[in-house]
């Protein structure tokens, strides 16, 4: 067996398996907001480590192209989508997606009472 | 049977998880689910496209990491603004 098979194997072996801890870890949490921080190393780790094992395998060539535009998509994809679910997912809990009244933010500042109070749901 | 296609095989393990996610608890919950479940198939079509040497599967990966994308948000703002 040689070398760059190895590599491919061992690329291979460390992507599945940060894509079954992450899997299990979102099944797992309890909290909506912890289950959203297993989908970064999925798109990060795993996708790294697929496209080591594309590159080896494959040389620079219209597979390792497509893979990295996939992993690029991917990187910018689940930024935006993580941030957006969070987002709905404190409006769905608070109302509002800004700090509640009284709630601790950054720099252990309270904000002052009605400063923004919660917001009813557009209709 | 390849590397390719025994990691592909396994990985295909890693959607039950996210079916489990999906299946139950809130809304919000199961759209968390959903969205792993995108990531992990984009991976699996990468998986098979080199496992089985055909290079289409490579634009399927493509289409639907930017589906999953559109498809994603449009999950959001309704769960945002209607329940």
């Amino acid at each position: 067996m040689s070398a760059p098979t190895i590599a491919v194997e061992v690329s291979l072996a460390v992507a599945v398996l940060v894509a079954w801890i992450c899997c299990l870890g979102l099944w797992l949490m309890e909290d909506f907001f912890d289950k959203l921080h297993f989908m970064a190393p999925v798109t990060t780790v795993s996708m790294f480590f697929v496209l080591l094992a594309v590159v080896i395998e494959t040389g620079w060539g219209q597979a390792t192209v497509k893979t990295i535009l996939v992993l690029v998509i991917m990187l910018l994809i689940n930024a935006v989508l993580t941030h957006a679910t969070a987002r709905a997912g404190r409006i769905e809990e608070h109302g509002q997606w800004q700090p509640c009244s009284g709630e601790k933010v950054s720099g252990d500042e309270k904000i002052p009472a009605l400063q923004n109070p919660p917001r009813e749901k557009s209709a | 049977m390849n590397a390719w296609l025994l990691a592909a095989t396994v990985l295909l393990f890693a959607l039950l998880p996210c079916g489990i996610v999906g299946f139950r608890g809130p809304a919000m919950h199961r759209l968390v689910g959903l969205e792993m479940a995108s990531l992990i198939v984009i991976i699996e079509f990468i998986l098979l496209a080199q496992g089985m040497g055909n290079p289409n599967f490579y634009d399927l990966a493509l289409t639907l990491g930017l589906l999953a994308f559109g498809g994603g948000l449009v999950f959001v703002r309704f769960l945002e603004r209607w329940l």
